[in-house]
């Protein structure tokens, strides 16, 4: 019965019909989703207004309802019409006039024109279903009305997708092994040395520090060493897997940028005004908590641990709301105040936000050392008649030296690299200039937009290998001129 | 501890760490393949938590899942500003998620980027049938091609517009705007509606996105026809002093008004007009505010209307995907027609199918159709990487001119001068 609608829907549409596209062939091997489609078409109905679909469909086409319009093409006049060149639009499209061959019109709405006329066309066919057979043929309607489906031709699509290769890991996990083998080879030797002399005290003590320099390897020794390598790249976000060495361009590029100076002046008074404040304020609230005739110390030392204890970005976009002009400060000074827009309001006033952070842990650290301090050094003092100020110089400050000097050098490397506050607060803003770093960017949030934003990461790696010898020289010299690791001993 | 145990100990530990890398590549390995008869998607949108957009894009999400009972989708939300970084990152991690949503201008800023030589997104021209893309506006489907690939399917379309509250007007005796009024005309309705703790009007004026339609309608122009940058070209540095002036001379604009404190003030009825888009009129109704839009302004000088920057923001399908099809047919869905007049309806996103610029719902809504008026005589904006690099240049003019140190003139012709270096750089 089906077949006989069939016939029956045939034998109407030939009543009706014009001639149409003939001599289909198609190819399904030119690209992922994709089907080279060409025809030749009567001229008789390559007339102006007539539309041609390329009509798509999993079986044979027979007629419109079982096949899909894939897309269309409109005989006409081609005056003032762009006419994309091959690869330019989406998908190509080309006509056969007269014996030469162009690409298509394309209407603003992306439709294909064909002038008047035209002999052949020539499609890849866009969208279809890859690894599969697909049946194409061509609907034509005249303006008359006339219609005429071509026969149905058969596509197969066999070119299959290419998945981007994935970042290639093993040399990393190589490096991160060949790192952990070598450790794990002088913890053995090591170990058996102690065996050899005889040392029986330190049986087992380099397998307990294994676990703890194999987690060092993997999260601290691996990046410092990887980022030195990456600083030698030309590594950029347009390229990662394919850098390649450069030597010391990328250092060249550091020291010459307009800013360097100026970013590693600001870092240093940044670093040296923090220090000095949280020593300063942290030394003079732990005197007072640890003053005996004090009352309510407990609830003192509570609430001046609270900065410490609120999770610090949310303090610092209180902090941020606070000096904003509408915000609190104003509002309570009576001023319009616009610090955050203004170099130097902006560096005092994420200096100041830093200084209430860091406070609370020097206050703590100093007044535990300071409770440290045998009470009978002082009441032989009072009794000798020395005065307060002679006490403290004399009796307090030689015996907070050995928490004193750690916790400055500690204080220092945290706050050289202290990222969060200034990147929440000002995003190292105002710019005031074109080409290098903000007006309140220390060096590490400068670091962050070099690679985060520009996208350098062998330039940021060289940014950060700076850094760290910056740091190493400080730590070094420091460590030299005031015995440091020898006071914590 | 024996000795012994040691080096047993050792030895495992070697045979372990040598066993590593072949384990990882074998669990890669696994999920390129993906198991047989289910699939799995992961989208990252970045529509804003609990909000209006995020419940219709979910919903939106469940309907796919239930016409596809075998593919399953996992949905992700990320910052809309950090949208493109995350989806960088994630890709030179080998994690990208099979969709995300991009702005046209994020689109600017991944079209470069590389892993192992492999761009980070799919060119979707091969999936997309030409009757299936003649179904957008051909601005919006163009604005989602990077280099000649059509990078995105684009979803939906925004600018900037005027909103006002009208019961300020009133009650200030200030005739309501309209689509004749000239920048003289804003500003003096901004004077009378300046009093006390109330501005006259609410927009960042440091902010270059809101400063690019002024350009337009002053007669400057970020790039010419060649994609050339042109900060500075005519009438750019006299929009970029007229915006500044809003606060600093005329004293309209509230001192260090930004993005999120506009919003407040204008919920606050603390700001009788504000410049804003469409993507924050749902709140503002939510808030109870009495609420209109019209055209923004013209220049008399010039005659041009203010022309906000257009953008569109599209689903993209990763490069890494193994599942392209799959993810192809979800952005689809996720900017069918179907999907974008729900958008339109409930949340006032505005669509870039072209049947729906017909739609009766759409049109009969003063709210979408006056979005729509406002789109049409608004800027496309290029999607070329020197678009997205536009800003960095400028946010430094923009700073130095805040603060007196430059005239407006001399900020921007430095700022071109940087976005050229940036440009031959990048080459």
């Amino acid at each position: 019965m089906r077949r006989l609608w069939l016939l029956l829907g045939v034998i109407l549409l030939a009543g009706t019909a014009a001639a149409g596209a003939t001599d289909l062939v198609a190819d399904g091997s030119v690209g992922y989703r994709q089907a080279d489609l060409s025809w030749t078409m009567d001229p008789a109905v390559m007339t102006e207004g007539t539309v041609l679909e390329v009509r798509t469909s999993n079986t044979t086409v027979v007629n419109l309802s079982s096949s899909e319009r894939h897309s269309t093409i409109v005989v006409g006049s081609t005056d003032g019409l762009a006419q994309p060149e091959p690869g330019a639009w989406y998908d190509d499209c080309s006509g056969t006039l007269a014996g030469v061959s162009s690409p298509v019109h394309r209407m603003a709405n992306g439709t294909a024109v064909v002038p008047v006329g035209t002999e052949a066309i020539a499609c890849t066919l866009t969208g279809l279903a890859a690894g599969s057979d697909v049946h194409l043929a061509v609907w034509t309607v005249g303006l008359d009305g006339k219609t005429n489906l071509s026969a149905s031709v058969l596509a197969t699509t066999s070119v299959a997708d290419v998945l981007a290769a994935p970042l290639d890991t093993s040399p990393y996990l190589f490096a991160i092994g060949s790192i952990a083998l070598s450790l794990i080879a002088l913890l053995s030797v090591l170990a058996w040395r102690d065996r050899v002399d005889g040392r029986t005290s330190a049986r087992g003590a380099h397998l307990y520090v294994a676990p703890a320099l194999l987690a060092l390897t993997v999260l601290t020794f691996y990046p410092v060493i990887y980022g030195m390598w990456l600083s030698l790249t030309d590594a950029d976000q347009t390229k990662l897997g394919d850098q390649v060495f450069i030597g010391l361009a990328n250092f060249a590029e550091v020291f010459a940028t307009s800013g360097f100076l100026r970013v590693t002046g600001f870092t240093l008074l940044w670093t040296l005004a923090n220090v000095v404040a949280h020593i300063g304020f942290g030394l003079l609230l732990a005197l007072i908590l640890n003053s005996a005739d004090l009352r309510g110390r407990t609830v003192y030392r509570t609430v001046l641990l609270l900065p410490w204890a609120i999770p610090s970005y949310i303090s610092v976009l209180v902090w941020r709301g606070l000096f904003e002009p509408m915000g609190a400060i104003n509002d309570l000074l009576g001023t319009d105040l616009n610090l955050l827009s203004d170099a130097g309001g902006a560096r005092l006033a994420v200096i100041l936000v830093n200084v209430w952070l860091g406070i609370p842990f020097m206050m703590m650290s100093i007044s535990g050392a300071l409770q440290g301090i045998p009470r009978d050094m002082y009441e032989a003092a009072k009794v000798d008649g020395i005065g307060a100020y002679d006490r403290f110089r004399h009796l307090t400050l030689p015996n907070l030296r050995s928490a004193l000097v750690p916790l400055s050098l500690l204080g220092f490397i945290w706050t050289f690299n202290m990222f969060n506050v200034i990147y929440l607060m000002t995003d190292g803003g105002p710019n005031l200039d074109f080409d290098g770093p903000g007006s309140t960017d220390i060096l590490i949030t400068y670091v962050y937009d070099v690679a985060f934003r520009d996208g350098a990461y062998g330039v940021a790696a060289a940014w950060s290998v700076v850094i760290f010898l910056m740091l190493v020289a400080f730590s070094w010299t420091y460590m030299k001129r005031t015995n440091a690791t020898e006071a914590v001993a | 501890m024996k000795a012994s145990t040691l080096r047993r100990l050792a030895a495992a530990l070697v045979v372990a760490l040598m066993l590593l890398p072949g384990c990882l590549e074998a669990e890669t390995e696994e999920s390129g393949e993906g198991a047989e008869g289910a699939v799995t998607l992961t989208v990252w949108h970045s529509f804003a938590a609990e909000s209006k957009e995020e419940a219709v894009f979910e919903a939106s999400v469940a309907d796919f899942m239930a016409a596809h009972p075998g593919v399953n989708v996992e949905v992700t939300g990320i910052p809309f500003a950090e949208a493109d970084r995350q989806f960088m990152i994630a890709s030179q991690a080998g994690e990208a998620p099979d969709v995300v949503r991009l702005s046209s201008d994020q689109l600017g800023r991944i079209g470069d980027v590389r892993v192992n030589g492999d761009p980070l997104l799919e060119d979707l021209r091969v999936h997309l049938t030409p009757a299936e893309r003649s179904a957008f506006d051909a601005r919006a489907l163009n604005a989602m091609r990077y280099e000649g690939d059509l990078l995105g399917v684009p979803a939906s379309q925004d600018c900037l517009s005027l909103f006002y509250n009208p019961i300020l007007f009133d009650a200030a005796g200030v005739d309501h705007p309209d689509e004749d009024w000239t920048l003289d005309d804003l500003v003096n309705a901004a004077t009378a509606l300046t009093s006390g703790d109330v501005s006259g009007l609410a927009m960042p004026v440091k902010d270059a996105y809101w400063w690019f339609g002024f350009q337009a309608g002053h007669g400057g122009a970020l790039f010419d026809e060649n994609g050339t940058p042109t900060l500075d070209s005519n009438g750019s540095a006299e929009a970029m002093q007229w915006v500044i002036d809003l606060e600093q001379v005329h004293g309209v604009v509230q001192t260090g008004t930004q993005t999120e404190s506009m919003k407040t003030q204008f919920l606050g009825s603390k700001a009788a007009m504000i410049v804003d888009g469409p993507w924050n009129w749902a709140t503002y109704e939510a808030g109870r505010i009495p609420l209109q839009q019209t055209l923004l302004p013209t220049v008399a000088e010039t005659g041009e209307r203010v022309a906000p920057l257009v953008t569109y923001k599209g689903w993209s399908v990763s490069k890494q995907s193994p599942e392209k099809v799959w993810a192809t047919e979800l952005s689809l869905h996720l900017s069918s027609m179907d999907v974008q007049r729900t958008f339109a309806s409930e949340t006032y996103t505005l669509p870039t199918h072209v049947d729906l610029y017909e739609d009766a719902d759409i049109v009969e809504s003063d709210v979408l159709s006056g979005f729509l008026d406002q789109l049409m005589v608004g800027t496309p904006a290029p999607t070329t990487r020197a678009m997205g690099m536009v800003y960095d240049p400028l946010v430094t003019a923009f700073e130095n001119v805040y603060a007196g140190e430059m005239a407006a003139d001399e900020a921007l012709r430095l700022a071109d001068e940087a976005l050229e270096s940036d440009l031959e750089a990048a080459a």
